[in-house]
C-alpha cells in the first residue's frame, strides 16, 4: 500500500513525524500509523508546559478497537497542543501532517535531532512492520 | 437430569463424521494418567427430586413476617412487573451484547438504565453496572488514583464496614495508601498527596450529611482532591438532594433496593456515576446511541470499549467484564414502575415510618436514639438489654435489627434499626411492644 | 423527532401512579420537619407511566433480543449452554430469595454454599473455595491476591506473572490490579506453551507464577501440562488455572491433578447459570490445601452438621465483596450439579467436545483452520482464504441474517480474523447441521455474491451500526 510520507520530515521508529520550525518542533503520527489505527475516536492530550524525556508516553490515541501510545520524539517541553483534536480526532486520519498535528515541543537537546530517521530509513521500518 | 439432546445413534453418527470410534479418541491430547474414571459425586436427580431437596434446604433458613434489619441490604416492595420483565428469557439467557443488531432489546434497556440513573442522581454519566456497592466503591478509588496520579485516599467514618474492608483489599493490591478519618479530623488530613476522600451518606448509622457544606470545605482546602460519595439505599433519592447537585465527582451506590430481592445479599447492583470529564477513566461497560453506517435508523451499541480490559489489557483501569446486567434491568423496571410520584412517596414514607418508630422507642425507659443528624430509614438505638431484645424480636416473628457490636465491638448495647414502607403499623406496634417488654424484663431481673 | 427509537421516558403522563406504595398507616410528621428543606431535591425527573404501557414497552424490547432460548449461541470461550428452567423456580423459593445476609438463622444457605464447595472441590481437585467473587475477572483478582499474599508471607519478592498470548483479556488486567507486571509468553506453532521459553522466563527468581487457560483459547489441550506446572513449581512459582474453559473437562480431568494450585470457575458458563445479558455471574476461587488460609474471610466450616465460620486467618487476603457473593447464582449452580450428578457432568463434558469437533470437521472444508487437530470445547477459524476481501465481521453479520448468533470474532489475537466457535453440549445435531449449512451458504455467497455479505446484516431490525460515531460523539443517556 502507498502511504503519504513527505521527504522533508524526520521520523521515529514508533511512527511519529517531526518538523523543525526554528527552535521548536511540530510533531504528529505518520500516514502509515493512522492507517494502522483506523478511525481515531479519541486523543488524550498532555498538559501545556509539561516536560518529558524522549520516549515518554505523552498521549493516548484510541480507535474503536485499539489503543496506541504517542511517544515523545525528542526531549523537551510542551509548548502548544492541538486543541482541535479534542473534539475532532478524525483530523489525524484526514490530515496527519496538517491539521492533525499533535503538539509543539521546545526541545532541550538539539543533538537528539540527529538520531531521527530519514524517509528512507523510515520506509525500511514500515517494510519490516508490514511483514 | 440430562440436558444433552443426543441419543446413542446420533453420537455414533457424529463420531463417525469426525473420523473416530469413541469418546476416548476425542480426548487423545489428554495424558492418560490425568484422565478420571468417575467423579465422586452422587447420581443425578430428577426435577421433582431436586426441587424437594432444595426446598428442604431453603426451609432451614428462617423467614420472618417483618424485618427491622438493613445494614446494606433492604426489604422494599418489588412490583410484580419487575419479575415479569427479567423473566423474559430473551433477556436472561442472552450474553453480553457483542452483536448489537440482534441485541437491541438489552442494549436499549441498558441505555434507559444509564439514563434513569443520571436522572435520579443528576450525575453526568452512569455506566451499565458494577458488581455491587462495595466493589463499585473500591473501583472508584482506583479510578481516582488514575485521574490524579496520587496513591492515597481518605475514608470517612460511617462507610459500611464491609465496603471499607473491600476497599482495603483493593488498595493493597494496587499499593494505594488509605486512612480512616472522622468528621473532626478529615479537613486536617487533606494534604496534597490525597487522590480522593470517600464518605457515605446516609451513612452506615443512618445519618444524612449536609453534603454541599462538606464539599465546600473540602474544595477550599484541597481543590484537586476528588470527592466520592457512596450510598447503600438509594431509594432516599426520591426526596434527598442528588449528588449531581452537590458537586460530587464520583457517586456510587448499592442498587439492591431498586427491585432486587435480598437473596442473602447477592446478586445486587453496583451503581457507578461520575462527572463527564472523567468518562474516559471510568470502569465498566457503557452503552451508547448511534446510527446505522449506511442508513438513518438509530440503534444502541457497546461503546468506548478502548477503555476496557479486552482492548487495553494490562493498561486498563479495571478488569471488569461480566457485570450485573439483569439486575440493572430490574432496577430500571422498578424505577419506571414507581415513577416520579411513587419514588418520592416511597422515600417520604421511609422517613416518616422510621421517625415514628424512633419516637416510640424514645418513649421507652432506658432506650435512647443516638443519632444527632437527620436519618433516613435507619438509626441507632441504645438498648441496654440488647440480646434479650433481639431474641424477643425473633419470638415475635420479626427479623431483629443489627447488633452493631458485630462490626464495632466497642459499640455495646446498640442496635441499628431499619424501618421501611414494608413495616405495617401492626409490625411496628409489635416491634415497639417487644422493645418495651425487653426493657421491663431487664428491670425485673435487676 | 422522527426516530425509530422510543424510549420509555417518552411515555410519561401527568397521572400520578401510587400502585406500589403501601398505604401510610402510622401517625406521621411532615417531611420538612424530618429533613431540612436545603437537603431536599427540588425536582425528580421521572415519568409516571401506566403499568400496561411499561409491560408492552419491555415485552417489545425482549422481542428484539437473541438469547440461548432463541437458538444456537456459539460464542467461543463463553459457554452459552441451555439454562434449565427448574433453577429459576428454585432460586425464587422464599427461603432463598427473601433471606437477609446478616440474619442469624441461615443454616440452609450456609449448608448450600458448603455443599457447593465440596462438589466443586471434587470436580476441580481443589481443597477449599471462596464464593465472594462476583464474576470470573474478580475471581482472577482474588486468585492473584492470594499469590501476592503467599509470597509476601514467605518474604519472597516475586512481582511478575507469566501470561500466554492466548489468554483472556481479563488476565493481564487482573494481574495489574494485584500489582504484578506481566511477562507475555508466545504460543508455538502447535498453539501451545513452548517449554523452553517457559523455563527461560522462570530463570529469574522474581516470577510468582503462571496464569493459564487449559484447554486454551484455541480450544486445544496443553499436552505438556504436567511439565508446565512442574517447571513453574520447581522455581517456587504458583500455577493459576483460568476456569473459563472448564466445560469439556467435566468428569474427564481436573485442574488440581494437572498441578494447578489455584482455579477460578465461571458458574455462569460451566454450571449453566444464565448470563442475564452480561451478568450477574459468579467466579468462585478454589485452592490447594496450603493456600486455604489465604482465602477471603469469612470462610464457612462445618461441625456436626452445624455451619459456622472459621476463626479469622491472619493470612487471609481480606474481603473481596460485601456479604456472600452472588448467592442467587450459587443456588442455580448447586441445583445444576445435583441434577446432573457424576454421570451427567461427564456426559456434558464429552458432548461439548463431540459437538465442537463435529463442527470443526464440517467447517474446515470451506474455512481455514489454522490448528488442525482434535479440539476440546471450541476451535478457531481464520479469515485466511476468504474470497473477495470478505472479512470475519462480514461473515458474523451475515450469520445474523439467517437468524442465528455469530461466534466470538477477532479473538484470540494470535489468529488473524479469528472466528472462535463453541457450540456447547446442549445443541442437537440438527442445530449444528443448520449452523454448518448457513456457514457454507455464506461462503458461497462470499464467492458469488460478495456485496450481500459485505452489507450484512440486511434482515435485522437495524443494519450495521456505526461504532466510530458512537465513540467519537458518545451519547450515553437521553
Amino acid at each position: 500500500m502507498d502511504y503519504k510520507l513527505p521527504s522533508e520530515l524526520k521520523y521515529t521508529p514508533t511512527h511519529e513525524w517531526v518538523r523543525v520550525e526554528n527552535s521548536l518542533i511540530v510533531t504528529g503520527i505518520s500516514d502509515y500509523a493512522q492507517h494502522q489505527l483506523g478511525d481515531i475516536v479519541y486523543i488524550e492530550l498532555p498538559e501545556l508546559g509539561a516536560i518529558f524525556d524522549k520516549g515518554n508516553v505523552i498521549e493516548e490515541i484510541e480507535s474503536v478497537k485499539a489503543v496506541s501510545e504517542f511517544l515523545m520524539p525528542l526531549s523537551g517541553e510542551i509548548i502548544e497542543v492541538n486543541e482541535k483534536l479534542a473534539n475532532n480526532p478524525e483530523l489525524v486520519n484526514s490530515s496527519p501532517y496538517g491539521d492533525g498535528w499533535f503538539v509543539k515541543i521546545k526541545i532541550s537537546d538539539p543533538k537528539e535531532l540527529e538520531k531521527l530517521l530519514s524517509l528512507d530509513d523510515y520506509q525500511e521500518v514500515i517494510k519490516k512492520d508490514e511483514k | 437430569m440430562d440436558f444433552v439432546p443426543h441419543d446413542k445413534d446420533t453420537i455414533n453418527e457424529m463420531l463417525n463424521t469426525i473420523g473416530v470410534k469413541s469418546f476416548d479418541e476425542l480426548y487423545q491430547d489428554i495424558p492418560k494418567d490425568l484422565q478420571l474414571d468417575k467423579l465422586n459425586l452422587p447420581e443425578g436427580l430428577s426435577e421433582p427430586d431436586i426441587l424437594r431437596e432444595l426446598e428442604t434446604l431453603s426451609q432451614k433458613n428462617s423467614l420472618y413476617s417483618s424485618s427491622f434489619l438493613g445494614a446494606g441490604c433492604y426489604y422494599h416492595y418489588i412490583p410484580s412487573l419487575v419479575d415479569f420483565v427479567i423473566s423474559r428469557s430473551e433477556f436472561y439467557t442472552s450474553y453480553t451484547p457483542y452483536q448489537a443488531e440482534v441485541s437491541q432489546g438489552i442494549l436499549q434497556a441498558s441505555f434507559e438504565y444509564q439514563s434513569i440513573i443520571t436522572r435520579i442522581t443528576q450525575m453526568e454519566v452512569a455506566n451499565a453496572s458494577m458488581y455491587d456497592g462495595s466493589t463499585a466503591l473500591a473501583e472508584a478509588v482506583i479510578m481516582a488514583t488514575y485521574i490524579t496520579g496520587k496513591k492515597k485516599v481518605l475514608l470517612m467514618e460511617g462507610i459500611h464496614p464491609e465496603y471499607v474492608e473491600v476497599v482495603k483489599t483493593y488498595c493493597w493490591g494496587h499499593d494505594i495508601l488509605h486512612e480512616i478519618v472522622s468528621d473532626d479530623t478529615f479537613l486536617s488530613k487533606l494534604s496534597d498527596d490525597v487522590a480522593a476522600i470517600l464518605f457515605q451518606s446516609p451513612n452506615f448509622f443512618g445519618e444524612i450529611a449536609d453534603v454541599s457544606e462538606m464539599v465546600k470545605k473540602i474544595r477550599e482546602k484541597s481543590p484537586k482532591c476528588l470527592i466520592i460519595q457512596s450510598m447503600t439505599d438509594p431509594t432516599c433519592l426520591g426526596i434527598l438532594k442528588p449528588p449531581g447537585e452537590t458537586d460530587i465527582d464520583i457517586f456510587i451506590a448499592e442498587g439492591q433496593s431498586f427491585g432486587i430481592s435480598p437473596s442473602l445479599g447477592g446478586p445486587g447492583l453496583g451503581i457507578f456515576t461520575a462527572k463527564k470529564k472523567y468518562l474516559r477513566k471510568m470502569p465498566g461497560r457503557l452503552i451508547g446511541k448511534t446510527k446505522e453506517i449506511n442508513g438513518e435508523k438509530e440503534g444502541f451499541i457497546l461503546t468506548l470499549q478502548a477503555r476496557e480490559q479486552h482492548i487495553r489489557r494490562e493498561k486498563a483501569i479495571s478488569n471488569i467484564c461480566t457485570n450485573q446486567s439483569l439486575c440493572s434491568l430490574a432496577a430500571l423496571i422498578f424505577l419506571v414502575s414507581l415513577g416520579k410520584t411513587g419514588l418520592r412517596e416511597l422515600a417520604i414514607q421511609n422517613f416518616q415510618k422510621a421517625t415514628h418508630v424512633k419516637q416510640k422507642l424514645e418513649d421507652i425507659p432506658e432506650f435512647s436514639i443516638l443519632n444527632k443528624k437527620p436519618t433516613y430509614n435507619e438509626f441507632l438505638v441504645k438498648c441496654p438489654n440488647i440480646d434479650d431484645f433481639l431474641n424477643q424480636c425473633k419470638q415475635a416473628d420479626l427479623l431483629p435489627p443489627l447488633k452493631i457490636s458485630n462490626y464495632f465491638p466497642e459499640m455495646k448495647d446498640i442496635a441499628l434499626v431499619c424501618v421501611t414502607e414494608m413495616n405495617s403499623s401492626t409490625d411496628i406496634k409489635k416491634f415497639v411492644r417487644t422493645a418495651l417488654i425487653s426493657s421491663q424484663s431487664k428491670n425485673w431481673r435487676d | 423527532m422522527n426516530s425509530n427509537i422510543k424510549l420509555i421516558f417518552e411515555k410519561g403522563n401527568e397521572h400520578p401512579i401510587r400502585n406500589y406504595i403501601p398505604k401510610m398507616d402510622v401517625e406521621s410528621v411532615e417531611i420538612n420537619e424530618i429533613l431540612p428543606i436545603n437537603l431536599q431535591r427540588k425536582d425528580l425527573p421521572l415519568p409516571d407511566i401506566a403499568e400496561v404501557e411499561i409491560v408492552r414497552h419491555y415485552l417489545k424490547l425482549s422481542q428484539k433480543n437473541y438469547g440461548i432460548d432463541t437458538g444456537i449461541y456459539p460464542l467461543g470461550s463463553c459457554t452459552m449452554k441451555y439454562n434449565p428452567k427448574i433453577n429459576e423456580v428454585i432460586v425464587r423459593l422464599p427461603g432463598f430469595s427473601r433471606i437477609h445476609p446478616l440474619q442469624e438463622d441461615k443454616q440452609g444457605a450456609l449448608e448450600l454454599i458448603f455443599q457447593l464447595s465440596k462438589m466443586l472441590e471434587e470436580i476441580t481437585g481443589m481443597h477449599g473455595f471462596t464464593f465472594q467473587p462476583a464474576a470470573g475477572a474478580q475471581g482472577e483478582l482474588t486468585g492473584l491476591l492470594i499469590i501476592k499474599k503467599y509470597f509476601e508471607g514467605h518474604g519472597l519478592k516475586k512481582d511478575k506473572i507469566i501470561i500466554p498470548d492466548s489468554s483472556h483479556g481479563t488476565n493481564p488486567a487482573s494481574a495489574k490490579m494485584a500489582g504484578f507486571s506481566i511477562i507475555e509468553l508466545k504460543s508455538n506453532k502447535e498453539g501451545e506453551i513452548p517449554l523452553d521459553h517457559l523455563e527461560f522466563a522462570m530463570q529469574e527468581g522474581d516470577v510468582a507464577g503462571i496464569m493459564l487457560t487449559n484447554p486454551n483459547t484455541l480450544g486445544l489441550f496443553e499436552r505438556q501440562i504436567t511439565e508446565i506446572t512442574r517447571i513453574v513449581h520447581e522455581k517456587e512459582g504458583l500455577c493459576y488455572y483460568d476456569g473459563a474453559n472448564l466445560n469439556p473437562m467435566l468428569g474427564i480431568c481436573r485442574p488440581g491433578d494437572m498441578g494447578f494450585d489455584i482455579v477460578h470457575l465461571n458458574l455462569h458458563k460451566t454450571f449453566a447459570t444464565p448470563h442475564g445479558g452480561g451478568g450477574p455471574g459468579s467466579g468462585p476461587v478454589g485452592v490447594k490445601q496450603e493456600l486455604v488460609a489465604y482465602l477471603p474471610e469469612p470462610c464457612i466450616v462445618s461441625k456436626d452438621n452445624f455451619f459456622s465460620f472459621r476463626d479469622y486467618s491472619e493470612k487471609s487476603i481480606g474481603r473481596m465483596k460485601c456479604f456472600w457473593g452472588n448467592f442467587g447464582v450459587l443456588v442455580k449452580a448447586h441445583a445444576y450439579i445435583n441434577a446432573l450428578g457424576a454421570e451427567g457432568l461427564r456426559r456434558a463434558g464429552q458432548s461439548a467436545v463431540l459437538n465442537a469437533n463435529y463442527l470443526r470437521i464440517l467447517l474446515k472444508e470451506k474455512y481455514y483452520l489454522p490448528y488442525d487437530r482434535m479440539c476440546q470445547h471450541e476451535f478457531v477459524l481464520s479469515d485466511k482464504n476468504l474470497p473477495n476481501e470478505i472479512t470475519t465481521e462480514d461473515i458474523a453479520k451475515r450469520i445474523l441474517d439467517y437468524g442465528l448468533h455469530a461466534p466470538t470474532i477477532y479473538f484470540p489475537l494470535i489468529v488473524s480474523g479469528a472466528m472462535m466457535i463453541e457450540p456447547t453440549e446442549t445443541e442437537s445435531k440438527a442445530s449444528l447441521d443448520k449452523f454448518v449449512e448457513v456457514l457454507i451458504k455464506i461462503h458461497e455467497e462470499a464467492e458469488n455474491n460478495p456485496e450481500i455479505v459485505k452489507n450484512a446484516p440486511l434482515n435485522t431490525l437495524v443494519k450495521r451500526l456505526d461504532a466510530v460515531l458512537a465513540a467519537r460523539k458518545p451519547i450515553l443517556h437521553d
